[in-house]
């Protein structure tokens, strides 16, 4: 059994005197999608802002390849291979999709100083790769354009073309298809589910239909806790689950 | 973009910087040119701040000061060969924003604001204390412009208006075209995406503190150059130049210009060249904050800003006609 | 160098110190409703201190001269807000700094064009005078009514902050803007009012600094620079940051003169970097 690529220990966040997240530990395979579900408020956002390192938890430890990442600042964790995407569409609206791509590439390729003097644009292999990853999400042919000319739903497939230019190993992904239309939620789930394998994701979800079908194992949060766990047929079936969803 | 456009884009722009430095003296007189150029180096700096990296700095005149206290300070005492108080602008406004700016770019919004603003305060009451140095409000007096000179050439008089102002006109075209360089390179992008989005940014991996730090530097670093030539200007360096009145009149220069290029600026200061003006009135800060005041009230987004709209504008209606 | 003398300036200290926390708290009030540095700030300090002086000059009267300060530097906040600020909310940050700058420079040469370059001072009136003998000290007895004053006067503002229904307007539109607005309460009513709340707060300081340190025509950014160092040093989050932080100014302040008076002012500056290295977010902030 390979061990868990994330692994977090009794993790705990406390805001005040809200304990939105009260000591969670879940670990996500390798290579799995294993997505978090749980009614409103049940501190899903706040687990998954400490996974992406937007504050610091309260006590308790994450470990990313057997490493404890805690006290690690975003770009750090971000330099170890994880990637990340938003619950509300996150781009570069006045720079070119290219350009947004061309962000995501450079710091990959470029590990030391950032160069001062040569143009952006002059290294054309970069420039190849960006419009090869924008062809991928069917939006090579707007390479030049603003990103805030795009519709919503493409903005979040540049999004998560952007995410995956960084060749990370681990995506975060945040309500992947929030705000989007029932075909748009197609294509990204579809996207998604083809990710299986070669990355690991830890997904949070609100559509049932996409978690059920594309995740390889959920965590069902209720209350800052991890009330059940297990592959989607197993969590369908157990009845605090229900309760929580249907009950309170 | 292949090197020969690269280097045509370049090639461009210093003929378009050179022809205005030709041209300025012939319709002003030309220490007033020389003052609008070196403003013009200042206020580019700065945008690279607020322009690109959305830093919203309002305490620039310490970078400003302090580089042409430290030339001036060694042109009063020494006779040193015109590189060295240059240089030292230029070092002593890169070291001083590195200090300061790692203080105020912990913070960011409001609290950057205003954290440069009160550093710009601490270094004008320094300024002010130590009088020994920089002559306190009276100013650092006693200034001399070095001779002009380079291997196999005979020195030039600085002092003479003609080779001060092509001296202070080269400085302006390589420095202007320098930042330009600066914010259309992989650095001056990824500086672009920490003022569209700094989260997202952090995330691709990049320090998003380190590139505004750096981005800080290099900002006072041209400050500071523009700050040596300030001095050599009127043979004197004023306390006023570190004085809020002048951090805010470089924000408002470059606001006015137009924030999206390095030239908006510089027509920036061409409008309105608070030298120029302070000889007129001693009350001249008044017009000045008026004319603030209704810009900001009613003509939002500059000149170049207009321009841009005008020009789309025009574009679509050609296109409507065309179709 | 006596322990006495200690003393002494811890007192001193207090006394500028509260005013540091008065005029700090205003700014602290503007920022967090209108989430702006009021670059006018000072200057508002500087009308509240010549419109006492000339009140107080013409009618005898400090207490209305007080008054006047105060409702001079409202009035002339909430005209700033209401057709200047106001009109920007919905504009890019910059240009309501700006405006703010704009502002900030007209009132200052106003202020000259009226009352004259050279500055002008005034005694405290009678009963304020001379000292209270406290044993190991003769101490100023103006001094003491600036503390109890400024204390007084932050009370009653935090009472009307905290316990009142247009305090809680005001904490309504700290906390969450488009909540409030959601809620029919008039916002652009409120941050006129917050506005010249807290300018009318930065001309009461200004008042009240006349018979301590007279007029003076670049009173007003003396005033600013320390006002924006006091609020960093109080830290996110808290409007009442403020009051601790300018204490803390204020006590540095006269201490270091003890030693070095020219640093003594420089001394606030470090204090504030101080703070910064080792608790970034301030004395009563979040993180």
């Amino acid at each position: 059994m390979q061990a868990p690529i994330i692994r977090t220990e009794a993790l705990i966040k406390q805001f005040g005197g809200n304990r939105a997240v009260n000591g969670v530990s879940l670990e996500v395979g390798g290579g799995t999608l294993h997505s978090i579900i749980g009614p409103n408020g049940a501190g899903k956002t706040t687990l998954f802002n400490l996974l992406t390192k937007d504050f610091p938890p309260t006590s308790g430890r994450i470990l990313l390849y057997g490493e404890d990442i805690t006290r690690e600042p975003p770009h750090a964790v971000a330099r170890r291979g994880v990637g990340r995407s938003y619950q509300i569409t996150s781009v570069f609206q006045n720079m070119t999709l290219g350009q947004n791509v061309w962000v995501a590439l450079y710091r990959r390729e470029r590990q030391g100083f950032l160069n001062f003097w040569r143009h952006a644009d002059r290294d054309a292999s970069l420039r190849e790769e960006a419009t090869e990853i924008l062809s991928r999400v069917r939006l090579d042919d707007r390479a030049d354009r603003l990103a805030s000319e795009l519709s919503y739903g493409d903005q979040r497939l540049l999004e998560i073309a952007v995410t995956l230019a960084t060749k990370p190993r681990v995506l975060l992904l945040d309500e992947p298809t929030a705000g989007l239309s029932h075909e748009e939620t197609e294509s990204v789930s579809r996207l998604i589910a083809g990710l299986k394998g070669r990355y690991s994701i830890l997904m949070i979800e609100h559509k049932m239909d996409v978690v059920m079908r594309i995740s390889d194992r959920l965590s069902v949060m209720h209350f800052g806790s991890i009330i059940a766990e297990g592959t989607p047929e197993e969590v369908a079936r157990d009845p605090g689950v229900r309760k929580a969803y249907l009950g309170s | 973009m292949n090197p020969r456009a690269s280097r045509r884009d370049l090639l461009l722009r210093a003929a378009l910087l050179a022809a205005i430095a030709a041209v300025s003296p012939l319709l002003m007189p030309a220490k007033i040119a020389a003052e609008i150029l070196i403003c013009a180096i200042f206020a580019c700096a700065t945008n690279l701040l607020i322009g690109y990296g959305g830093l919203f700095t309002f305490g620039q005149g310490a970078f400003y000061g302090l580089g042409g206290y430290a030339a001036g300070f060694l042109m009063a005492r020494f006779g040193l060969p015109w590189p060295v108080p240059l240089l030292a602008g230029l070092l002593m406004g890169a070291v001083s924003s590195a200090i300061i700016g790692a203080f105020c770019i912990r913070r960011t919004g409001i609290y950057f604001i205003m954290m440069t603003f009160a550093f710009n305060q601490m270094i004008y009451y320094l300024a002010y204390t130590f009088r020994n140095i920089t002559g306190g409000e009276d100013g650092l007096a006693g200034i001399k412009r070095p001779p002009f000179g380079l291997p196999g050439m005979t020195s030039l008089n600085l002092d003479n208006p003609t080779y001060f102002y092509i001296f202070v006109a080269a400085i302006f075209v390589v420095s202007v075209l320098a930042l330009i360089r600066i914010v259309e390179s992989p650095f001056g992008r990824v500086l672009v995406a920490t003022r569209e989005n700094p989260r997202r940014v952090a995330s691709l991996g990049f320090s998003v503190s380190l590139v505004q730090l750096v981005a800080f530097m290099i900002s006072g670093a041209f400050t500071g150059l523009a700050g040596a030539l300030y001095a050599m200007l009127y043979w004197i360096m004023p306390i006023d130049a570190v004085h809020w009145l002048n951090s805010g009149y470089i924000v408002f220069t470059v606001l006015i210009g137009g924030t999206s290029s390095m030239f908006g600026p510089i027509i920036g200061i061409f409008i309105w060249l608070q030298g120029f003006f302070s000889t007129l009135w001693a009350r001249w800060p008044l017009l000045f904050g008026a004319f603030v005041v209704i810009v900001v009230l009613f003509l939002q987004g500059g000149v170049i800003e207009l321009f841009r709209r005008l020009s789309a504008l025009w574009g679509r209606r050609e296109r409507a006609e065309a179709s | 160098m006596s322990l006495n003398l200690v003393f002494t300036q811890l007192l001193n200290g207090t006394a500028v110190g509260m005013l540091y926390a008065l005029m700090a708290f205003g700014l602290s009030i503007i920022k967090g409703l209108l989430n702006i540095p009021n670059f006018a700030h000072g200057a508002f300090y500087a009308v509240g201190a010549y419109v006492c002086f000339s009140a107080y000059e013409r009618t005898g009267s400090f207490w209305l001269g007080l008054l006047c300060g105060f409702v001079a530097s409202g009035i002339v906040g909430m005209v700033i807000e209401r057709f200047g600020v106001g009109k920007l909310l919905a504009s890019a940050y910059l240009f309501q700094l700006l405006l703010l700058f704009g502002v900030a420079l007209m009132l200052e040469q106003a202020i000259i064009l009226v009352w004259g370059t050279a500055g002008n001072s005034k005694s405290p009136p009678e009963f304020l005078q001379g000292a209270v003998d406290l044993g190991f000290t003769l101490y100023p007895r103006y001094l003491l009514f600036i503390t109890v004053a400024s204390a007084v006067i932050i009370t009653a503002v935090w009472f009307l902050i905290e316990k009142t229904k247009f305090g809680a307007y005001i904490r309504a539109g700290i906390d969450k803007k488009e909540m409030t607005q959601a809620l029919g309460i008039n916002i652009d009513a409120l941050f006129t009012l917050g506005f010249g709340l807290g300018a009318g707060l930065a001309g009461l300081a200004g008042g009240l600094a006349v018979p301590l340190v007279g007029v003076t025509a670049t009173m007003g950014t003396d005033m600013l620079s320390i006002a924006f160092v006091v609020v960093v040093i109080g830290g996110l989050g808290s409007i009442y940051g403020a009051i601790p932080a300018g204490l803390i100014a204020g006590i540095v302040q006269s201490l270091v003169t003890i030693w070095a008076a020219e640093l003594s002012t420089v001394m606030i500056y470090v204090a504030m970097l101080a703070v910064l290295t080792w608790r970034p977010q301030g004395l009563l902030g979040e993180r």
